[in-house]
């Protein structure tokens, strides 16, 4: 059970984070209202300059195939752009440390990794220890060099958070009472990256550059120990990865061992206030969301749907007491590597402050259900999507019993919006299991040493459900990098991405200039329909796993506590 | 507050579980006719399955075991009895249907009629059943007689009673090229008329005979449910499938048979099976209140409304004003006033006519010219002139026989006399002339004005009656007061319509003070007062330029454009043909409050679909505990600590299964007769169905299927 002293840190954390979400709420609603601002003086001219150089007409509103396909055009192409450098690395600037580029395969997983905001890692972005005297991570695969870490990983990151936003914002505005269309991604895409993650991400580094964490492009540095041998220092640009990687709700790390690793989490105040950045914009989206539908109130479900997942998260990996276990980072103790990782997965980060194998099980119990919600509060702009396509299901399915066709804002529920919804709910069985199902078939997960048992088993699911969900924290980590898993993920990730973007964009597309009624039958504002609404997402996306939550980290509860864990 | 109780059980009459039903239900388990209900169709694909592991167990290495065979035997029975519970209700809701069409049908086809056969200049009268009429024949329409379908005048000059369809109650005249509606009732000559409509043309008809075909279209709403289920089907057959895949590569042994009872436990069957007989039953719920929809739609539409333009005759009043008080000028008194009254309405056969009869003599008002009657002349009722009256001329020497069968004469007569108020006349000494009206019609006729008229006047408006002058010979000699009498209920009834959220707007012809004091007794906050048939369409228009769902009833042709914008037009059968064409509702008892119980009905049938499909997916958290545990138990016996409900090892799937099945049939009475419920706020029925087939939905499996569990093992299984 939680500590007191933890509880009410865990709480300051989040209030914190709600009233911080608030007060930004506003200004990235200016942002897609296209409202003046004071740093139009300064922005605009810039604004207009890309612009201009791309060719586009800012006032060009957009459909929702549109907006969809632009987002779709530029994402690849961006993540082409990765490839290459990923690719040929090797003899590109920027590489102190000499490594060679990746293989085909792993460049590709890699690029589909950071483009859709998943940040899976089947590399340790630090090097190999066969090419470094005295490094620590014993895995042989490559390491990114410096241009690689800051043009292909940092890039992506910067633009899959930027698309996850705009789509968010592309999705509000269908849903918007007399909105002509769904805004123009490429004036969306420039207005969020300098007004709303660049800035942000400059002050985020500045403060971690604050706590300790390096930026440098010097190299690593070799040091003389005070027994007299050498070791390799292992720095680098890591303070400006660090801040997009989670404010952009990425997960990426600079190094293998993600922000366990002394340098991209060097302290408690570090840890804080990653674990802040990560929630800050999820939960500022839920007020946007509001905000922008003229109806405060509509930000209700979204914001108190998803912390009352998150809580329920959070009550299931408190369970067990949380003693430092293996693989947990000793500087930040039990309580705060369980609370990162509720966090990390119900944001869909991905970011990790401990080996996911020293949590307990009901901890990565809770994870599962993180990813697979993805809206507590979810990633960036993708879980104020989901929560929506949520409200809209459980307002047509439960909102029937009051005796009227079910209306969400005023607008009548039909067909087609379910049978996307319906689409929408079935990609994640279908990408999660069938690759899961091959992973064993094929023998690919043997391939790799892990086991068929219930250990074994989490470890292959949990790898799938989160590139499902773009989530990007994994057990494989670089034993990952084989064919089999960088292709397989590779493409669940990208249709965990872009073909529930799609259907939702749809949704958001069809709800666009329908009659509405002003008559208020449900009130989807109520704490009544709250609670209703938490109770559908568990029972139609948790409990469609149960079997399968069953076989992994349930069995693995009971086995362990039968071996008296 | 009215509730929906009283539909209880008329539902399931045994006689609906005739031999023809049953017969009806297992035709169905063709698997080709369950095409159309996806999740039945995959439920009796699995039977197919199972039954083949039963039959020959080998052909399905590694899942199925010989071992296992009486085991599929039992599973499949379930399997298929599940199948046939959904065909069955299906079956006794189409029955169901085509009982209360039929008893419609009947209805309808009672009216007789005289055809009139022409053999070269002979003509001949065969009395025919009306639907038994054609197009183009020819009718003899006599005095008394309902005209039994819509047809045109080629010969005779007859004044016919609309009041029924137009609620004019002055009767209108007809003479060749006018059209007779049917439905309305001559009351004096003979007409002879052309049919101009076939009858199985007529909108009732037609709408009875599209609602007993089984190939119903299915309602938006309808076809947006089913995409629910069909959407949980598609991923609970990816869920197994995996399972299946995994239990290969993993060893974990799972038999194909366990995993088909989780697969069918998951799908949504209660739903599935029931959501055909839920949207028919609705409709059968209209018909037994003598109401034909059109559709479906129109009935679910009706459960949305939001504004519904209520008629204040025939709604909330009875329709017809009732005389309640006598009250005097100065000089005059009460029995003067009841007295006269009572002579003016001696010849009007009106409701309002004979109130005025009836309050008299009640109050022993009954006059000494009584005799005089006899001889005397009738000033009908005229729109242009707005009084009726009547002059006793006791040296006339002319009779006018009371009650005589001869309406042509004395119609003659009527038009005779046309009140000649315009010649200003006044009647001789010998002669009493006594008229009432309108009070403003009267004033102009009068002599001399009482100094107090209009102030009674308008007393008596602003109590929402309407007052009648009376003079005699020319003199104001007093008021009646004619009430308008509300409709039993009808204020419970505004309120129940009221509390649901739904704005009433009531029309009337009264004027101002009359109307408001009508609607303020009634709890009505909007109303139109002088309303001509035009306001109900731009009250429709305005609403729906809202986008608000507006309900009304009509039944004059000028509420056609009005029924025919509105989202649910109930229209009255004896209301003019237009107007039945127009609506998508048509009532046959022409009882306009029924609008109410539509909207209640739209609404019961929306809940039952919404309640019985968030009962069947709740249900679903009890079936995993059931079935999970003991799916893993050969290989992860760990996972036994999820069997929280204890189950038996053996017994658990099969308490799983027939509780899915079982619960089919314990709710065909419910899909059947529609959820109950008070009329309350949209948000007060939501939280409290939500309470009850929600979290009812998640509670009672775990208890049945326990229940079943305990039985099948103290019974050895």
């Amino acid at each position: 059970m939680i500590q007191p002293a933890d509880f009410l840190t865990l709480v300051l954390i989040l209030l914190s984070a709600i009233v911080a979400g608030r007060l930004l709420a506003p200004y990235i609603v200016k942002i897609f209202t296209h409202a003046p601002s004071r740093l139009d003086r300064f922005l605009d001219p810039v604004e207009k300059a890309i612009y201009r150089l791309l060719g586009v007409a800012p006032s060009h509103g957009m459909g929702w195939r549109e907006y969809f396909l632009s987002a779709l055009i530029v994402n690849i192409f961006q993540m082409i752009l990765a490839f290459i450098i990923f690719v040929f690395q090797g003899g590109l600037p920027l590489n102190p440390q000499g490594f060679p580029g990746f293989s085909l395969d792993l460049a590709f997983m890699q690029v589909i990794s950071f483009g859709t905001n998943t940040n899976l890692q089947h590399y340790n972005g630090e090097g190999v220890c066969n090419q470094l005297p005295n490094c620590y991570p014993l895995n042989n695969t490559p390491g990114l060099s410096y241009l690689s870490q800051m043009t292909a990983v940092q890039f992506l990151q910067f633009t899959s958070a930027t698309t996850g936003i705009c789509v968010a914002a592309a999705m509000i505005r269908g849903f918007v009472a007399n909105s002509r269309d769904m805004g123009n991604f490429y004036t969306d895409f420039v207005r969020s990256l300098t007004r709303l993650f660049l800035p942000l991400c400059l002050i985020a580094a500045l403060i971690f550059v604050g706590l300790g964490v390096p930026q440098t492009l010097n190299g690593y540095r070799i040091v003389s120990t005070l027994e007299g041998s050498t070791q390799t220092i292992l720095v680098g640009p890591v303070a400006s990865l660090v801040s997009i990687m989670q404010l952009g709700t990425n997960g990426g790390g600079y190094y293998g061992a993600n922000s366990a690793y002394p340098f991209q989490n060097p302290n408690p105040a570090s840890d804080i206030f990653q674990i802040f950045l990560m929630l800050l914009i999820p939960t500022a989206l839920c007020f946007v969301y509001g905000q922008m539908l003229g109806k405060k109130k509509e930000a209700r479900p979204i914001l108190w749907g998803a912390y009352s997942l998150f809580a329920i998260d959070l009550l299931i990996a408190f369970i067990p007491n949380y003693t430092l276990s293996r693989g947990m980072e000793a500087r930040f103790g039990g309580f705060f590597s369980t609370f990162w990782t509720v966090v990390t997965t119900a944001v869909t980060t991905g970011s990790v402050n401990s080996s996911l194998f020293g949590n307990h099980p009901l901890v990565i119990l809770s994870a599962f259900m993180g990813m697979l919600i993805q809206s507590s509060p979810g990633g960036k702009g993708v879980g104020v999507m989901y929560m929506v396509m949520y409200v809209v299901i459980t307002v047509f399915i439960v909102g029937l019993m009051s005796g009227r066709t079910p209306e969400y804002l005023g607008m009548k529920i039909n067909a087609r919006d379910v049978k996307l919804v319906m689409l929408t709910f079935l990609v994640h069985p279908v990408i999660i299991l069938v690759p899961t199902v091959l992973a064993y078939a094929t023998g690919a997960a043997s391939a790799i040493g892990v086991s068929t048992g219930s250990t074994g088993f989490t470890q292959i699911f949990y790898e799938f459900t989160s590139a499902a969900a773009n989530n990007g924290s994994d057990f494989l980590g670089a034993t990952g990098n084989t064919p089999f898993f960088n292709i397989s993920t590779a493409l669940v990730m990208l249709s965990g991405r872009f073909i529930p973007i799609g259907l939702l964009l749809a949704l958001a597309g069809s709800m666009m200039n329908r009659r509405r009624t002003s008559e208020i039958g449900l009130r989807t504002d109520s704490a009544t329909f709250t609670i209703v609404l938490v109770g559908s997402i568990l029972l139609l996306v948790v409990l469609t796993f149960f079997p399968f939550l069953a076989l992994g980290p349930i069995l693995e509860f009971f086995q362990k506590r039968v071996n008296g864990f | 507050m009215q509730t929906m109780r009283h539909l209880s059980r008329s539902g399931l009459r045994t006689s609906l579980f005739s031999r023809r039903t049953l017969r009806d239900s297992l035709i169905r388990l063709n698997p080709a006719l369950l095409l159309s209900n996806p999740v039945m169709f995959i439920v009796e694909l699995t039977f197919f399955v199972v039954a083949a592991m039963a039959v020959y167990p080998p052909a399905f290495w590694p899942v199925a075991s010989l071992a296992l065979r009486v085991y599929y035997v039992e599973i499949a029975l379930i399997l298929l009895l599940t199948v046939w519970f959904a065909t069955l209700s299906n079956a006794l809701a189409e029955s169901q249907a085509k009982n209360t069409a039929n008893s419609l049908r009947s209805l309808e086809s009672e009216v007789q009629s005289k055809k009139i056969l022409v053999e070269g200049d002979v003509r001949r009268v065969v009395a025919t059943p009306s639907t038994a009429l054609r197009k183009g024949d020819l009718i003899l329409l006599e005095k008394n007689d309902v005209v039994p379908i819509d047809a045109e005048v080629l010969e005779g000059i007859s004044m016919v009673d609309e009041s029924l369809l137009t609620g004019e109650s002055t009767p209108v005249r007809k003479a060749p090229g006018d059209e007779v509606i049917g439905g309305s009732k001559i009351i004096s000559d003979n007409l002879t008329a052309r049919v101009t409509v076939n009858p199985e043309e007529t909108y009732i008809s037609q709408m009875i005979k599209m609602v007993e075909s089984s190939k119903r279209p299915r309602t938006p709403n309808e076809v947006a449910v089913t995409m629910v289920l069909v959407g949980l089907t598609a991923i609970f057959t990816i869920i197994v499938s995996a399972l299946l895949g995994l239990s290969i590569t993993l060893n974990l042994a799972i038999d194909l048979s366990v995993l088909i009872a989780l697969y069918v436990c998951l799908l949504p069957t209660t739903i599935g099976a029931l959501l055909p007989a839920i949207g028919l039953s609705g409709i059968s719920r209209l018909y037994r209140r003598k109401i034909v929809a059109k559709s479906g739609r129109a009935v679910e539409r009706a459960g949305d409304t939001d504004v519904i333009i209520l008629d204040k005759t025939g709604t909330i009043t009875v329709g017809n004003r009732q005389a309640t008080e006598f009250i005097p000028f100065e000089g005059h008194t009460s029995k003067e006033v009841g007295e006269a009254a009572f002579l003016s309405s001696w010849h009007d056969d009106t409701p309002e006519g004979r109130s005025l009869i009836r309050l008299a003599y009640e109050d022993g008002f009954v006059p000494r010219e009584l005799n005089a009657l006899a001889v005397s002349e009738v000033y009908e009722f005229s729109a242009s002139t707005r009084t009726s009256g009547v002059k006793i001329s006791q040296g006339s020497g002319f009779m006018l026989p009371k009650g005589d069968k001869s309406g042509r004469e004395r119609g003659r007569l009527r038009r005779k006399f046309e009140p000649r108020q315009e010649a200003g006349s006044a009647p001789s000494e010998d002669e009493t002339e006594i008229i009432k009206g309108a009070p403003d019609a009267v004033k102009k006729i009068v002599r001399t004005v009482p100094s107090n008229y209009d102030e009674l006047v308008n007393q008596i408006s602003s109590r929402g009656d309407t007052p009648l002058a009376v003079t005699k010979n020319r003199e104001a000699i007093g008021l009646i007061r004619l009430r308008d009498v509300l409709k039993p209920d009808i204020r419970e009834k505004i309120e129940s319509v009221k509390v649901m959220g739904i704005r009433p707007v009531m029309l009337t012809g009264d004027q101002p003070l009359t109307a408001k004091s009508i609607a303020n007794e009634v709890g009505i906050d909007e109303y139109k007062p002088e309303a001509k048939p035009e306001d109900k369409y731009e009250i429709v228009m305005r609403e729906q330029a809202e986008n608000r769902v507006v309900a009304m009833i009509g039944d004059g042709t000028n509420d056609a454009p009005a029924l025919a914008a509105a989202d649910v037009g109930l229209a009255m059968n004896s209301g003019t043909q237009a107007a039945k064409e127009a609506a998508n509702m048509v009532d046959l008892e022409s009882n306009p409050a029924k609008i109410i119980e539509v909207v209640m009905l739209g609404k019961q049938l929306l809940m039952t679909r919404g309640a019985v499909t968030t009962f069947s997916i709740a249900n679903d958290v009890a079936k995993y505990f059931a079935i999970v545990p003991v799916m893993f138990a050969s290989t992860l016996p760990q996972l036994k600590a999820l069997n929280i409900l204890g189950l038996g090892l053996n017994t658990a799937v099969l308490s799983a299964l027939i509780f899915n099945a079982v619960i089919i049939p314990l709710l065909i009475p419910l899909a059947m007769r529609g959820i109950r419920f008070k009329p309350t706020s949209t948000m007060s029925l939501f939280i409290k169905n939500a309470l009850i087939y929600g979290g009812g939905g998640i509670i009672v499996p775990f208890i049945g299927i326990k229940l079943i569990d305990t039985a099948l093992l103290s019974l050895g299984a």
